[in-house]
């Protein structure tokens, strides 16, 4: 693992296609979805996450028992994919990884924010972006948000929280901490493509990766803050970084969400979009819709690592493709343990 | 019971008001019964419709909770749900239904805007959102259901108090004042006809005596 260096995409693409092919596919969700919490944690000891369960098998049962092996796995496939990385490979994931960094911090805000269990905030945590175990349990020691919030200075998150803090002491509501936390993850991943990249290189498509993320995480702030109908500025809820929309739009296109629709229709999502908007304009969850976005961006990045198979896309398609199993497993989890059908929870699976 | 009265007259005077009293009493209570079982219909009805409304936003609610929790996990779901700012209000006023107190359960900031709601917007998903949607709703539908429910036991307990008083006039009160007052009425006839008996005998008697106080001045004028 070093961030100095040539990137070696060879060989984390050579070992990532092994892994890859490790994976859940529909198969074995047919299977789970037939299963009870236990036997899924059995099915899952025949898988690559058996070390997690058979490490954590003798303190946790059921679904607490999957969930944790779920984290744990997980965590320990993306330490390993950043072990393996160099140069400016390893930088590039990291950058996008650090979505975990984001969501541990926003876990330890709402674990001390809601007293929570010290045991239960870490178990919500998944160790696998920048921040090390040791780092991580700094932050579950803190007594404090503020604590926490110092303990995070000379992170990418430093800049975002110092005025957030202040609107939350004002306010007293984790609002502006957590909306900050995101905002510095995404505008940190900084998709402007190199000026000397040709159009079709493997960086202008990871940059254009990014921005489709981006961009779908706007729409979709977007969309939510059009169906809640509240009067709140728009443009305070938008990322930097996307092209499907200008902060200065959003609040026109908040207010129609026809205009919305038509925009995202009218964008290079469009045909990706198409059925899962039509969807939207007749159903009132917007749940559907993210699904489609997930499954497009999911989409989006297979296509990009078919086309260029020696570069961070294959890389960055595998970290979206585990993520996406692994919730994909605790929704089926989760929906055996509150006794929902195999049709209802197969609505909440994401595949390709 | 009517051997205890004493038969007089006045004692059948009381017990002449008192049935009266009690009929319409019965009369009245038997309306208020009446209509307090249309009442109850009427919020019977209601009843199950909000129940079967709560039962149905509870499993939507359930589902949504469980979805979120599966998606965002519960720490997550916890902490979005304890970083709310304005707690729900219940303002309990009172309404009178034919004789009923009955509470009117007002509630306010159960539904909120989202931003309202405590958690980052930028990012979380819309299955948060559509959980505290689903728990907003199901919270309105729990206070409507105590509402109408108490108000259900509350005019229940009314009607079977209600069906007791009518039926103790009915089958209690109003036979044994009827059975007093026929008592009386037949102890003031036999009172009646034995002082007319007994004045009878007096007049006969003072007849004889003036009959024999005759004969005997007779006698005696005879006799001198």
């Amino acid at each position: 693992m070093s961030a100095s260096g040539p990137a070696n995409y060879e060989y984390v693409v050579a070992r990532i296609r092994h892994r890859r092919a490790g994976l859940f596919g529909d198969d074995e969700y047919r299977k789970l979805l037939r299963m009870g919490t236990g036997e899924i944690a059995r099915f899952m000891e025949d898988s690559t996450y058996k070390d997690a369960v058979d490490s954590l098998a003798s303190r946790h049962r059921g679904m607490d028992l999957v969930e944790y092996a779920l984290n744990e796995g997980l965590a320990a496939e993306f330490d390993a994919l950043l072990s393996w990385s160099e140069g400016r490979l390893y930088d590039q994931l990291a950058k996008y990884l650090r979505k975990f960094d984001a969501w541990n911090v926003k876990t330890v805000f709402r674990g001390l924010y809601s007293h929570a269990d010290t045991d239960a905030i870490r178990a919500d945590l998944v160790d696998a972006g920048e921040f090390d175990a040791a780092f991580l349990d700094e932050l579950l020691s803190a007594d404090s948000v503020e604590t926490v919030v110092d303990a995070l200075s000379g992170t990418i998150f430093d800049t975002y929280l110092e005025p957030a803090f202040a609107d939350y002491e004002d306010e007293d509501s984790l609002v502006p901490l957590e909306n900050a936390v995101d905002r510095a993850y995404y505008e940190n991943l900084n998709p402007s493509q190199p000026a000397t990249a040709a159009q079709d290189s493997p960086e202008a498509l990871y940059a254009e990766f990014l921005t489709a993320e981006i961009d779908f995480r706007n729409a979709r702030n977007a969309l939510r803050l059009a169906r809640s109908g509240v009067s709140v500025d728009p443009a305070a809820y938008f990322i930097e970084g996307g092209t499907l929309f200008e902060a200065s739009e959003m609040t026109t296109l908040v207010e129609r969400q026809s205009d919305l629709v038509s925009r995202i229709q009218d964008s290079t999502y469009g045909d990706e979009l198409s059925t899962a908007l039509t969807a939207l304009e007749e159903s009132d969850s917007l749940i559907g819709f993210e699904h489609a976005l997930d499954r497009a961006l999911l989409s989006y990045s297979d296509h990009l690592s078919y086309v260029y198979p020696t570069s961070v896309c294959p890389v960055l398609a595998y970290v979206l493709a585990k993520e996406r199993e692994v919730d994909n497993i605790r929704a089926i989890a989760r929906g055996r343990e509150a006794g929902m059908s195999e049709d209802e929870i197969q609505a909440e699976l994401v595949m390709l | 019971m009517a051997q205890d009265i004493k038969p007089t007259r006045k004692n059948l005077m009381e017990i002449e008001d008192r049935i009266d009293l009690s009929e319409r009493g019965h009369d009245t209570l038997e309306q208020k019964r009446d209509g307090l079982i249309m009442e109850f219909m009427d919020i019977l009805d209601q009843s199950q419709d909000v129940r079967s409304g709560l039962e149905g936003d509870y499993e939507t609610a359930q589902q949504k909770i469980n979805m979120a929790r599966a998606m965002e996990g519960d720490v997550a779901v916890s902490g979005a749900a304890a970083a709310l700012e304005e707690y729900p209000e219940i303002t309990v006023e009172s309404m009178n239904i034919m004789g009923v107190v009955v509470p009117q359960i007002e509630s306010t900031k159960v539904k909120k805007s989202f931003d309202k709601r405590g958690y980052g917007i930028l990012g979380t998903s819309a299955r948060i959102d559509e959980a505290a949607d689903a728990y907003e709703e199901l919270l309105e539908s729990i206070v409507l259901a105590a509402e109408v429910e108490t108000a259900m036991k509350k005019m229940l307990t009314e009607i079977e108090t209600t069906k007791r008083r009518v039926n103790a006039l009915e089958f209690k009160l109003l036979p044994e004042l009827h059975e007093g007052k026929e008592y009386i009425d037949q102890k003031l006839e036999e009172k009646e006809r034995e002082e007319m008996f007994r004045m009878k005998k007096v007049k006969d008697k003072k007849e004889a005596q003036e009959e024999a106080a005759d004969e005997a001045a007779a006698a005696e004028s005879t006799g001198a």
